[in-house]
């Protein structure tokens, strides 16, 4: 997070995370896809002769408050493929906020969990745990067949702390309310922690309606947070040390 | 930690840092697209910095502005046009017109890229083409104005219709846009290929360390191990010299006649008891050599004697095997500063070896030559004689048999300790394994080398070559 008090700017770095191939550059895809020009720049993206993702993408958000607020904010993904450790890494440094994005597919459980354990450790090497980033969980590609049922996905997140979404991102499907997820918990995180309602006049909520806003949604925040399948909406509070 | 603090600060400005337009476009580079620009709308164009700074001009003088400049008044309406040109206050992205005392236009452009203004292009001056004639209000300025000349002056200046200039106005901001963000995309390219590899080579050092770490404790550990062996090879060897003692005794009937067949027996025990004792003397010598405790009694001394002496002790085993062992001594070999002992059990084992896995009818060759010492290892291939041939002399002791030979991938593991190219082979011809490590570490202490090359048509040659002392060369 950075905040510029002089222009009034406060921007945050979200991160898609996930396994090669499950979908986190569709996602951005889809977002700046639905996000009105005026909030967006173009998509970044640094990718291989093969269309794979080398460094990472980077869609740049913006929004101006009515106050003449403006919030940035600077969506990355990193490279899925288990040889860029290292650039996963430096993507992760000074995150605010994780995506990870899931393979729905039954055969890619083992895939998604080594990716989990991988973002574990690069948070860990960064001084992070993952009880201190807000992170939100997409089970992507919801149309393919073999793919792990509803209910058993539903059933693993009742039970899991990270807000969880089904989405079919190529379609747009459960990218936004993935997206809204992230950002509810992560601005939620970065205002306990820096008081930025008081001390810059931001509001969690207007805020979180523009965004939906300008990513062309017509539901209410509530309504897209609550498209969650299991896990807690709960923002992390830093932890008072006694 | 510092390698990833500057990691970290090269990732934050990937994701947080304002560029430059200084930073993402060339200045030379722009001035020629702008050149470009010009030939094609005929205005005058002008590129600043978000700090106001001059980045790139295409804008020939006017000579309405030359004459203007001789009038003070006029001179200063026109600077005050400028500054007001330039300093005007623009909406991100957004445009505004100034008008000139002259009747012309400037068109000031917000260049604006990721929300945020970086800097600011200028058309013009240009005159509307709607307007025929300069303002009056021009040559009211000052009486020595002449209204025959700024109306010569107004007509040379460029002329642009309104529409016209707006069009290319978007077209050079859609054009800088694409360079802006084609120059942020490479900026950022070589900001991660560095990071990465600053953060590859963090890694590196740290799997470094962490090897060096456990080098230092296996060489530690194998530091310990040699005291132990020297330890335990010295306490055992107390008690098995008793054993064999009287065991000799009992043989010999010094404690009474045996009947034959309990004296076989002894005898074996002795024999046996003689062979544990070797193996405990090879440990001891090995573990002495490894911590390097071994004393060596140098002494100049003739090699010859030596090879003929082993040549001689081995003579009976050799036959016995039905193996014919031939002895070469150059003559006038130079002396060696060497301790006779361990040279005579660096051959003797060689050679022991050699009869050892020389089939009957085979031949073992013990050779000894004077050459010159090579810089060069003994898995080089040859090249660069020229360089590392030294000039110092060497003896060089060549063991060669006609066995089955030691394949090349192999001639550099059988000098390690316990190593035995077949371990079957160790049931079949005896041995510990521990002969040739020695023999290595003996010919290292006097400063030679060791290597295994082939014996033509089959069998492998053991080349032992240790230099003479270098007062021994004048």
């Amino acid at each position: 997070m950075q905040l510029d008090f002089a222009a009034r700017e406060l921007t945050i770095k979200l991160v898609y995370y996930g396994p090669a191939l499950s979908g986190k550059t569709s996602n951005l895809q889809a977002l700046h896809r639905l996000a009105d020009p005026g909030s967006t720049g173009r998509l970044m993206t640094l990718e291989t002769r093969d269309d794979r993702t080398l460094f990472f993408d980077l869609l740049p958000l913006t929004f101006k408050s009515a106050g003449g607020l403006s919030i940035r904010l600077k969506v990355f993904t990193v490279p899925g493929q288990v040889i860029h450790a290292s650039t996963r890494r430096l993507v992760l440094q000074g995150a605010d906020g994780v995506a990870f994005i899931a393979d729905s597919r039954a055969t890619e459980t083992d895939h998604n969990a080594e990716s989990f354990m991988d973002l574990k450790e690069n948070l860990k090497a960064h001084g992070l745990s993952l009880r201190q980033m807000p992170l939100v969980i997409q089970f992507n590609k919801r149309d393919l067949s073999g793919i792990r049922s509803d209910e058993e996905i539903a059933g693993l997140a009742a039970q899991g702390r990270e807000p969880t979404y089904l989405a079919i991102a190529t379609r747009g499907q459960g990218v936004v309310e993935t997206f809204i997820g992230l950002l509810h918990l992560t601005y939620g995180a970065l205002d306990a922690e820096h008081d930025l309602g008081k001390k810059f006049g931001f509001d969690a909520d207007e805020l979180l309606a523009q965004v939906a806003r300008g990513l062309g949604s017509e539901r209410l925040v509530a309504e897209l947070l609550a498209a969650c399948v299991g896990g807690a909406l709960d923002v992390l509070r830093p932890e008072v040390s006694s | 930690m510092t390698h990833a603090g500057e990691a970290i600060r090269s990732t934050d400005e990937i994701a947080f840092g304002a560029v430059r337009l200084e930073e993402l476009v060339d200045r030379a580079a722009l001035t020629e697209m702008l050149e470009s620009f010009h030939a094609l709308f005929e205005v005058p164009i002008r590129v600043f910095s978000a700090e106001g700074k001059l980045l790139a001009e295409v804008a020939p003088p006017l000579e309405m502005y030359t004459y203007l400049g001789h009038f003070r008044p006029a001179r200063e309406a026109v600077q005050q046009v400028v500054q007001a040109v330039k300093h005007r206050s623009l909406e991100a992205g957004g445009e505004a017109a100034e008008r000139c005392v002259t009747g012309a236009r400037y068109r000031v452009l917000s260049i604006t890229y990721d929300s945020r203004e970086l800097g600011r292009a200028i058309l013009g001056p240009f005159v509307p083409a709607e307007l025929a004639q300069p303002p009056e209000a021009l040559a009211a300025l000052d009486p020595g104005l002449d209204p025959v000349e700024l109306a010569r002056l107004f007509a040379a200046m460029p002329h642009a219709r309104d529409e016209r200039i707006a069009a290319a106005a978007r077209h050079l901001l859609r054009t800088l846009d694409l360079i802006l963000f084609s120059g942020h995309k490479a900026l950022l390219t070589s900001n991660m290929h560095l990071a990465s590899v600053r953060e590859s080579y963090r890694e590196l050092e740290d799997k470094n360390a962490k090897l060096q770490e456990a080098f230092d404790r296996l060489k530690e550990l194998d530091r310990l191990k040699s005291n132990f062996l020297a330890t335990v090879s010295h306490e055992l060897r107390t008690p098995l010299t008793s054993i064999i003692g009287y065991s000799e005794m009992l043989y010999e009937g010094i404690a009474g006649e045996m009947p034959n067949e309990q004296r076989e027996f002894v005898g074996t025990i002795r024999e046996k008891g003689e062979q544990l004792l070797e193996l405990i003397k090879g440990l001891l010598d090995l573990s002495k050599l490894e911590s390097g405790t071994m004393s060596l009694t140098k002494a100049n001394l003739d090699v010859g004697p030596i090879v003929a002496d082993v040549a001689q002790t081995l003579t009976p085993t050799a036959r016995k095997k039905g193996v014919s062992l031939a002895v070469s001594v150059d003559e006038a070999l130079p002396r060696l500063w060497a301790d006779a002992a361990r040279l005579r059990q660096v051959l003797l084992n060689l050679t022991e070896n050699a009869i050892k896995f020389t089939p009957a009818g085979g031949v073992v060759t013990l050779s000894a030559r004077v050459t010159l010492m090579s810089a060069a290892r003994g898995d080089d291939d040859g090249g660069g004689m020229v360089l590392l041939q030294s000039r110092r002399p060497a003896i060089e002791l060549r063991v060669a048999d006609t066995g089955i030979g030691i394949p090349p991938e192999e001639r550099g593991r059988v000098f390690d300790a316990f190593y035995q190219v077949d371990s079957s082979s160790t049931r079949e011809a005896g041995g510990t394994g521990l002969g040739l490590s020695i023999v290595k570490r003996l010919v290292e202490g006097h400063d030679g080398t060791v290597s295994i090359t082939d014996n033509q048509p089959r069998g492998a040659v053991f080349v032992v070559s240790i230099p003479c002392r270098r007062a021994t060369i004048s």
